[in-house]
């Protein structure tokens, strides 16, 4: 996707905006200090889905959680909207999800929602429509008076991303969002999250799936030792610079000898022809969609 | 340290600071009003195990008081005077403003094991049997001291005490004085006056004073003329030779004017 | 979904009681789902089982009894709850990751610790009024026992003897000091969870924080005799003095609070000494609160 075709869907001006970072943690019994983020720059333009990548131990979270105001930088800034992130009112416009949420099991879903939504200052029957919206958003009105204890791995994360969205946030910090869950659920939550980015949300999604990444950023952030070491649009990150891929339907054997012979007169290299396949993922939901009709 | 807890731990400093009078005027405040007063100390903790004394320290006195009770009266069902005052002075002292408990001691000590003493007990001669039963009557009373030392007020332990120094030590003067003391409390029972009255009557050397108050009770009307009344009026006006215009019995007959 | 995103941020309340009160009623939800009040059951057979055991001894013991269990059972299941409530909260939001949700909301802060605070409080509040009613019950129903017995055994004396005995047995039993001595209890236990609160912020693990609490308590109902001993004496060297102090400056004194005791047997307390006993335990209670404010307010997670 071209860069004018980004700026065309994403609003004017940042969404999120850290300017030099730093963070650093004390480690018990040692002078030196953990250098968890290094000098962190990077903007996250409104509407558009971020991917903040990296290794265990990159600082992945912790930057993350500097966003959010559940850490306090040493040196640097970090704003949402434009509005100082660790003042308590710019958390009026995020929704976080964090990595294998358990929320209190105690409550069911639509207690859950109930809760987080008062916590936002929704009340009466705004919140009582605003939360049975959700929850079939999610697909649980079903589990509505369920307690979250009875609920799968799936079912939690897809009532974590409810209670994310319960204050129409602008933005959505997600992280790990389908860590655990099985395809079709994993397929579900990355569905909602393209319909969400169609609707103008931000989102900041930290994962390991990097297939998943790729189908879903249009900008990501590799972090490395608390390093931002690569940043920028997916395809001009990973795209082969002088490679092209060609995948043609109802080419001729005939055609395909003329078309090899076309190229290899003007110089160019045919690297590799093969059929191409479907992933592992869509065979594996035909089959268990067939079955679960048949 | 984060500037947080360091912030926390500055605060309890200065607030520990500024809480010390206050804790010590309040402390005072209480003993003064009589709460508190139970002497938790090494005596007592000698006769506690270490969890019944941290019980006891936690709010949990009067629990640990009803526990060695429930041992007085274990003994009393089996006549087992021995460790009887032991149990009764830990009891008082764990609990020093129940006045049930002093009274209940007493009686034990006073009369129960006094009676035991003089008529069960091995004691191979009446005068060592006298002696014991004393010596348990002496206990009684001073259990009923301790407790108006703890309870001032209480008229119940005043009337014990003129009970007691009357019946067993026959100490008519010092009983009219107790019975006095429960005749002045907030909630003097009806009697109280009378029966300070009758033990006066009883205390040679203040006749005249008995009789003034027999008088003074006599002119209140029905409701203290009593039999015991009008015969110690009527004694007293023969042994005080009370002019006649002033008796109440006019003539041997025991007939009242 | 139904509407798009807002454009502009919400208007933000600096302090919101519905926000506080939601943490607060979902803090007592969690706690009633536990099963926390099944409690009650054992604390009414204790009553009944201790009733019957006492029953040999005179009624007036019986009835003093019985007014000694129930209130030293209240102050024993108060203290635990407190404790043990309080102590859970911040790990447990911790562990499952629920702390990040609620702080990644508005919320400030000190409104999800006064919350959390607020929703201990309730539970305290409603067991000691299910217990008190509990004890009001019985004694209520012993009361006329003992009475009927009363009368049976008192029968054939005149009523100016029968007087001072019905008048006795009903003060010890409608005695409104006693409402005062549960009133003294609840905010004992309400000290005591503003000092488990503040452990459980600077403490890494719930069962530490039981283990420190445990001894805080223990070492309150001491305070008052080391500052006793710290103001009349100079004796000792300077690390016993050093320590002394730090007892005396550090610790509430716990002690000033156990005052149960003596008006359960009858002691009248005035009104000025309730009030100076409350007074001072509120202002434990806030300094605790506010400690535990501070070290919870820059503390990472």
């Amino acid at each position: 996707m071209a860069e004018s075709e980004i700026s065309s869907q994403a609003e004017p001006g940042w969404a999120i905006e850290i300017e030099k970072l730093n963070k650093t943690f004390a480690i018990p019994f040692r002078r030196e200090r953990l250098h968890a983020v290094r000098d962190l720059t990077l903007q996250v333009g409104k509407g558009q889905v971020y991917g903040l990548l990296g290794p265990n131990g990159s600082g992945k979270s912790t930057a993350m959680k500097v966003i959010l105001g559940l850490l306090k930088p040493d040196t640097g800034r970090t704003a949402i909207f434009g509005q100082d992130s660790s003042k308590v009112e710019s958390r009026e416009q995020v929704g976080f999800l964090p990595e294998n949420p358990y929320f209190y099991r105690f409550l069911t879903g639509l207690e859950t929602l109930n809760f987080y939504g008062k916590l936002c200052s929704i009340k009466g029957k705004a919140l009582t429509d605003r939360c049975w919206e959700l929850l079939k958003l999610v697909d649980l009105e079903g589990a509505a008076h369920r307690r979250l204890g009875g609920y799968s791995k799936g079912m939690l994360q897809r009532i974590g991303l409810a209670q994310a969205l319960i204050q129409h946030p602008r933005l959505l910090v997600l992280d790990e969002p389908t860590a655990g869950v099985d395809p079709a659920g994993a397929r579900d939550i990355k569905d909602l999250i393209m319909r969400l980015k169609e609707e103008g949300i931000t989102i900041l999604l930290c994962s390991h799936l990097l297939a998943q990444v790729q189908e879903i950023c249009d900008r990501i952030g590799i972090l490395h030792r608390g390093e931002l070491v690569r940043e920028g649009r997916l395809e001009d990150l990973i795209g082969i610079e002088n490679q092209t891929e060609l995948i043609l339907e109802g080419a001729s054997p005939e055609v395909l000898k003329e078309l090899r012979a076309f190229l290899e007169a003007r110089g160019v290299r045919a690297l590799r022809e093969s059929k191409p396949q479907t992933t592992l993922e869509n065979y594996f939901l035909e089959v268990t969609g067939e079955e679960g009709q048949s | 340290m984060h500037r947080g807890l360091a912030a926390a731990l500055a605060l309890l400093l200065v607030a520990g600071v500024v809480k010390i009078p206050m804790e010590s005027a309040l402390d005072r405040d209480q003993q003064e009003a009589g709460f508190r007063t139970a002497e938790l100390d090494f005596d007592m903790r000698e006769r506690l195990t270490q969890m019944t004394f941290l019980a006891a320290l936690s709010g949990l006195r009067a629990l640990v008081a009803d526990m060695f009770w429930l041992k007085v009266f274990t003994r009393f069902e089996n006549a087992d005077w021995g460790r009887m005052p032991y149990l009764l002075d830990t009891v008082t002292s764990l609990q020093p403003r129940s006045e049930l408990f002093w009274d209940l001691a007493h009686w034990h000590m006073a009369y129960n094991a006094s009676s035991w003493a003089y008529h069960d007990s091995d004691l191979p001669s009446e005068a060592l049997r006298r002696k014991a039963q004393e010596e348990y009557w002496e206990l009684g009373r001073g259990l009923l001291e301790r407790g108006i030392k703890n309870n001032p007020d209480s008229r119940m332990l005043w009337e014990r005490l003129g009970g007691l120094l009357a019946d067993k030590f026959e100490d008519h003067c010092a009983a009219a004085e107790a019975w006095g003391q429960a005749a002045s409390q907030p909630d003097a029972s009806p009697y109280a006056k009378r029966f300070a009255a009758y033990e006066l009557a009883r205390c040679p050397g203040r006749e005249e004073e008995a009789y003034q108050r027999l008088m003074a009770l006599y002119q209140m009307g029905e409701r203290e003329r009593k039999p015991t009344l009008l015969r110690l009026l009527q004694e007293m006006e023969v042994e005080l030779d009370i002019p006649m215009e002033q008796r109440i019995y006019k003539d041997s007959s025991n007939s009242q004017e | 979904m139904s509407e798009a995103p807002r454009t502009e941020a919400l208007p933000h309340a600096f302090f919101s009681w519905n926000r506080l009160w939601a943490i607060a009623t979902n803090t007592l939800t969690e706690l009633v789902r536990l099963r926390v009040f099944y409690f009650l059951l054992i604390f009414a057979l204790l009553l009944i089982v201790g009733s019957l055991f006492w029953s040999k001894v005179t009624f007036q013991q019986q009835l003093q009894t019985l007014k000694d269990i129930s209130l030293g059972a209240m102050t024993i299941f108060s203290t635990l709850l407190a404790m043990l409530a309080t102590s859970m909260m911040l790990p447990k939001d911790m562990e499952d990751r629920t702390l990040y949700t609620i702080l990644a909301k508005p919320v400030p802060r000190f409104e999800y610790l006064m919350g959390k605070l607020t929703g201990i409080l309730l539970l305290l509040g409603l067991a000691i009024l299910a217990m008190s009613l509990v004890f009001g019950v019985t004694l209520g129903v012993r009361y006329f026992q003992v009475a009927q017995q009363l009368q049976g055994e008192l029968g054939g004396a005149t009523s100016e003897l029968m007087q001072p005995s019905v008048e006795a047995l009903r003060a010890e039993v409608f005695d409104p000091d006693l409402l005062i001595a549960i009133g003294l209890l609840y905010l004992k236990a309400a000290i005591f969870a503003a000092i488990t609160l503040f452990l459980s912020t600077i403490s890494s693990s719930w069962i530490f924080t039981v283990m420190m609490a445990a001894i805080v308590y223990l070492i309150g109902h001491f305070q008052g005799e080391a500052r006793e001993y710290l103001m009349l004496t100079s004796d000792g060297s300077w690390l016993t003095q050093g320590f002394l102090g730090v007892v005396v400056i550090l610790f509430p004194d716990l002690q000033l609070f156990n005052l149960v005791d003596d008006i359960v047997v009858g002691a009248g307390l005035p009104l000025s000494l309730a009030w100076k006993t409350i007074a001072l335990g509120v202002f434990y209670f806030f300094i605790y609160t506010a400690a535990s404010y501070l070290a919870f307010s820059s503390k990472e997670y």
